[in-house]
């Protein structure tokens, strides 16, 4: 027996956490360093992942899941408590440096903070739509073999969306990918989606300014000069309320 | 602590209904679910907790043999889960079995450092002896998705010879240590390790079927 047969004899009790404390970080530093038992612990673990299930489900109390919900956003949401206060402090530090500048640096810090402020502010007024929405659909897209979604929360109080479309690729050479609203008296021609970086695309809209109520959106690619009014090009995607 | 032959507590209940097309339908929601938690989505992360709390609250109140501190974990879950969900992807894992992993690693964490195994065993013992299906009648509609998964995962264990499930018992789900197992049960450790090894090698291929979880 040499010293990896141990290794390999002992990967179901690593699996099932059954190694003594001192074996179990022995085990663990050698993955570091041998791929073979990584890749057989890994596949036992994904092979035996449900063997938790032969237990029988236990329901929770009444209320565990918003509580819970609502415990794990309060702990998230501490942070932002100490907003105002991280600013209120960046504020204080920065008039007292300006005591010792002159006028034109203070009137450049001053627009420094005057555009984080406005940058919050806009964090915040997102969130509030994130926070607000009654309604969250999703829609797979599909474009050059590339698997994306477009996601909308909506927010009928403010009458406003968030928007997410990501997985997409550049569009292609003279085209840009266009959304839509979906109304009751046809499709109204929304924001231009930019999908030339890596991150998602991420925008806030109000509802455009039609009689007719909205009753969802579309994405289409369309050719980059063709301003008509009702989409011509490949739909990507359409989804309704 | 009981020697109890009998498998981890099976709930009564129907079982879930097969369905054409089950399992894109679990996938697709599945990965919706996913979608919507990447993006914050509070509700998602209210309904991720009413379909995976009833097994993840098993698997705790089992282990841990106390149903505050079961809670405390299954709470724990979560929020790694709500905090590291942009991760899954990177890891390629499904969602159900993920956060499985996860509170189950817990549990044993919370056995290990309080080393109060005799009075866990004890209370373990009481929980051995509970009937079969003793929360079913409880269970409300919530309980049902995976229902399947939990009719195949009993029966793969169901069908090990007596030895190698007591071993996968004491080892999966009671979270003992090879010694401590070959101390309950009177056996060589070498004899341990054989019997759970292998019932793994039989449950790695019972258990290959179950691919989604529907949600």
């Amino acid at each position: 027996m040499n010293a990896h047969d141990w290794y390999v004899e002992n990967r179901a009790g690593f699996v099932a956490r059954s190694l003594e404390a001192a074996e179990e970080r022995t085990f663990r530093d050698h993955l570091a360093r041998c791929a073979e038992c990584t890749a057989e612990v890994t596949r036992l673990e994904r092979d035996l992942a449900w063997l938790p299930m032969a237990l029988a489900p236990e329901a929770p109390p009444p209320g565990f899941a918003r509580r819970a919900a609502e415990q794990i956003q309060g702990r998230r949401g501490r942070w932002r408590q100490w907003v105002p206060y991280g600013l209120a402090a960046a504020g204080l530090l920065l008039a007292l440096g300006t005591g010792y500048r002159g006028g034109e640096e203070r009137q450049a810090l001053r627009a420094v903070l005057a555009d984080r402020e406005s940058r919050l502010l806009a964090l915040e007024d997102t969130l509030s739509v994130l926070r607000g929405a009654r309604q969250v659909v999703q829609t797979p897209i599909a474009m050059d073999g590339r698997h994306g979604g477009l996601l909308i929360f909506q927010d009928p109080a403010s009458h406003r969306w968030c928007v997410v479309v990501h997985g997409l690729p550049p569009a292609p050479a003279g085209n840009v990918y266009q959304f839509w609203f979906i109304t009751e008296s046809g499709m109204v021609r929304s924001v231009i989606v930019n999908a030339e970086t890596a991150r998602p695309a991420f925008f806030t809209l109000p509802m455009p300014p039609v009689r007719s109520p909205v009753m969802g959106a579309a994405l289409t690619v369309e050719p980059a000069l063709n301003r008509s009014p009702e989409p011509q090009g490949q739909q990507l995607a359409h989804v309704t309320f | 602590m009981a020697r109890s032959e009998s498998l981890p507590g099976k709930a009564s209940g129907p079982p879930e209904e097969g369905r054409p097309g089950r399992e894109a339908l679990a996938l697709e929601a599945e990965r919706s679910l996913r979608q919507r938690l990447v993006a914050r989505d509070e509700q998602a992360l209210v309904e991720l907790i009413e379909i995976a709390s009833p097994w993840l609250l098993g698997l705790t109140r089992t282990m841990l043999a106390d149903s505050d501190e079961a809670e405390e974990v299954v709470l724990e879950v979560f929020a790694t889960a709500w905090d590291r969900i942009g991760r899954l992807g990177d890891e390629g894992g499904a969602l159900m079995p993920w956060l499985l992993r996860i509170t189950r690693n817990r549990a044993i964490d919370r056995l290990r450092r309080r080393r109060r195994w005799q009075v866990k065993h004890a209370r373990a013992e009481t929980f051995d002896a509970l009937p079969v299906g003793r929360m079913g009648g409880e269970l409300d509609e919530s309980a049902k998705p995976g229902w399947h998964v939990h009719e195949s995962v009993h029966a793969a264990l169901a069908a090990l010879p007596t030895e190698q499930r007591e071993a996968v018992r004491l080892a999966y789900f009671q979270g003992l240590t090879h010694s401590e197992i070959a101390r309950e049960l009177g056996i060589p450790m070498g004899t341990v390790k054989t019997r759970l090894r292998l019932a793994f090698d039989k449950l790695r291929v019972s258990l290959a079927s179950i691919k989604d979880w529907v949600l």
